[in-house]
């Protein structure tokens, strides 16, 4: 099964600010799992992109937060999440584009492999 | 009450009499008398740590401390002190949320547990500034930092302080902004019932004058994007802000044209960033300034607009007929022109009334409708026209005096990055903050003749 997850940044990684509890270890593991990764945030795109770059992580997608459906529209997956830490700028518009939300405990918690 | 000269007075926000207001004024009478020496910036953080030393109490000590020893003052010889109680970028003590006892007790408290936590007062400052022993003239400027630098400035041309301190602090906690004070209850008075209860984000009205804007000239929002990214390119020269300190990200036009709106057409980066911050200037007599460490910087004039629109939110035809206004007495009192300015430092927090602001000072000639088109040439630091080369809200997060500081400090010739290489710092203007009701400043490298 093919699955895309697209990170929140602030609240949701300990990159964050405020940081929150998931490792950029924790997003390289997915990578390299074999998942459809990216991030989308309201930070300036440019600014994820360096972000992961200075991790060396090489992401699928690194979008501004209302763009989740033009995420949807351009990977195919048979399960798309998005993992964020607000109800109205992260599980509402991640419902909304037909992905399944985890909060970032949720995220720890769910078996990935 | 305020502790002044062994005794104490209440400090009250400054008469309507203190501002120039109106037009056919003539000269500022204290043009070039009062200058504008020292000054000191606190840390920048996003929000609150919950420590004492980054209160918001905590962080304007060590901006008033650093303004004094950056001018080079004894401080017992400070004698009035200019400040604005208010310090919420929209964060509130959460209701019944405990109070943070440690950070109060930390410091001389007054009636208010909160007093140097989310409001600031001149009697928590004096109570915790011993070192300010000759305190003799405190009042408020309320709002902003350009109100209180136009209260201090005619303080000392009036004689009623000859050094003085002039301290803006904002505090943010922990979670959404506007969600609390007034906007938490069940009623709100007056107006602002339509604007805050009824949930308009706060760039709605100047969301709404950039439409007829767009509509009326014929521009587009993407041509704003070279303004945001130069705001954002200066700001990262500016050590003391937020973003320079923290989040050293430029905002390229890709960036800009691809984030979501908060009241469309304005969008997420022409909106500022609230965040905890304190600064303070030290202002004295021009003959006073000249035996100091810094460079004088001259103040030319002062002016205000208390205009007040026919509704809600005022139509773009309002804004374009006081930003005019404005700068007519802008450049009366001061005895200048347009041609005059060296650089214009106007607020921006909105980005998208930046240009309503220097389309009314006629900055470079710039006509209404044509400051969009301005912005697609090289409005940068290096160049014959800078454009807020501070950066100012976008570039260094929303504190409203980034401006002001950057005004002094180019034409100290100590801007360091930031320094405007095209244009030779002579005279400049800053204030805000929105183009219908705000607060300006004329600066000058010499007292003008």
């Amino acid at each position: 099964m093919r699955a895309l997850i697209s990170f929140d940044i602030d609240g949701t990684l300990e990159e964050g600010d405020p940081p929150g509890i998931l490792t950029i270890d924790f997003v390289r593991e997915t990578k390299q799992d074999g998942f459809l990764v990216g991030s989308c945030s309201d930070r300036p795109i440019s600014a994820q992109r360096a972000m992961w770059e200075r991790h060396g992580i090489d992401v699928d997608f690194a979008v501004s937060k209302h763009m989740l459906a033009d995420v949807k529209s351009r990977f195919t997956a048979d399960v798309y999440y998005h993992i964020g830490d607000r109800e109205d700028l992260d599980k509402r518009p991640a419902e909304q584009a037909g992905f399944e939300f985890l909060w970032p405990h949720e995220a720890l918690a769910k078996p990935w492999g | 009450m305020a502790r002044c000269g062994g005794g104490a007075v209440s400090t009250s926000p400054a008469p309507a009499s203190v501002y120039r207001v109106k037009e056919g004024l003539g000269l500022w009478e204290h043009r070039g008398k009062v200058a504008a020496v020292g000054i000191g910036h606190s840390p920048t953080f996003r929000r609150w740590d919950g420590t004492p030393e980054n209160s918001v109490g905590g962080i304007s000590l060590e901006a008033l401390r650093r303004a004094i020893d950056d001018a080079g003052v004894n401080p017992a010889d400070v004698d009035g002190l200019v400040m604005d109680p208010s310090t919420t970028t929209g964060a509130f003590w959460p209701r019944g949320k405990p109070l943070p006892w440690d950070s109060i007790n930390a410091y001389n408290r007054t009636d208010d547990p909160l007093d140097g936590i989310t409001g600031l007062s001149a009697d928590w400052i004096l109570a915790n500034s011993a070192e300010l022993t000759g305190i003799e003239f405190t009042s408020y400027g309320v709002g902003c930092m350009s109100n209180a630098i136009c209260v201090a400035a005619q303080a000392i041309g009036d004689g009623r302080a000859h050094t003085c301190l002039v301290l803006k602090s904002w505090h943010n906690l922990e979670g959404r902004y506007y969600q609390g004070g007034a906007n938490a209850g069940n009623a709100i008075p007056g107006s602002s019932a339509i604007r805050s209860l009824w949930g308009t984000p706060a760039c709605f009205g100047t969301a709404v004058q950039f439409a007829e804007y767009c509509r009326k000239y014929g521009k587009t929002h993407d041509m704003m994007a070279p303004f945001i990214e130069n705001s954002r390119q200066n700001g990262l020269k500016f050590p003391e802000g937020y973003w320079a300190q923290h989040r050293p990200e430029e905002i390229t036009p890709e960036d800009y044209e691809a984030a979501r709106w908060i009241a469309k057409p304005a969008n997420l980066f022409d909106n500022d960033l609230p965040i905890m911050v304190s600064a303070a200037y030290l202002f004295t007599t021009a003959d006073r300034a000249r035996h100091l460490k810094q460079q004088p910087v001259y103040i030319l004039n002062h002016a205000t607009s208390r205009t007040r629109p026919r509704s809600l939110t005022p139509t773009l035809d309002e804004v374009e007929a006081d930003t005019a206004r404005t700068a007519r007495k802008i450049y009366e009192g001061a005895g200048i022109t347009a041609n005059d300015l060296s650089f214009e430092n106007m607020y921006d927090g909105f980005a998208l009334f930046h240009q309503f602001h220097i389309e009314g000072l006629g900055y470079r000639g710039l006509k209404f409708g044509e400051a969009l088109d301005f912005y697609q040439t090289d409005i940068s630091i290096s160049g014959p026209n800078p454009v807020s080369p501070s950066g100012g809200n976008i570039g260094c997060g929303r504190s409203r005096f980034w401006m002001h500081t950057d005004c002094i400090q180019q034409i100290q010739q100590r801007a360091g990055a930031r320094q405007v290489t095209g244009v030779k710092p002579e005279i400049a203007v800053s204030g805000g903050p929105m183009p219908v009701g705000g607060n300006y400043m004329v600066w000058s490298a010499t007292p003008g003749s």
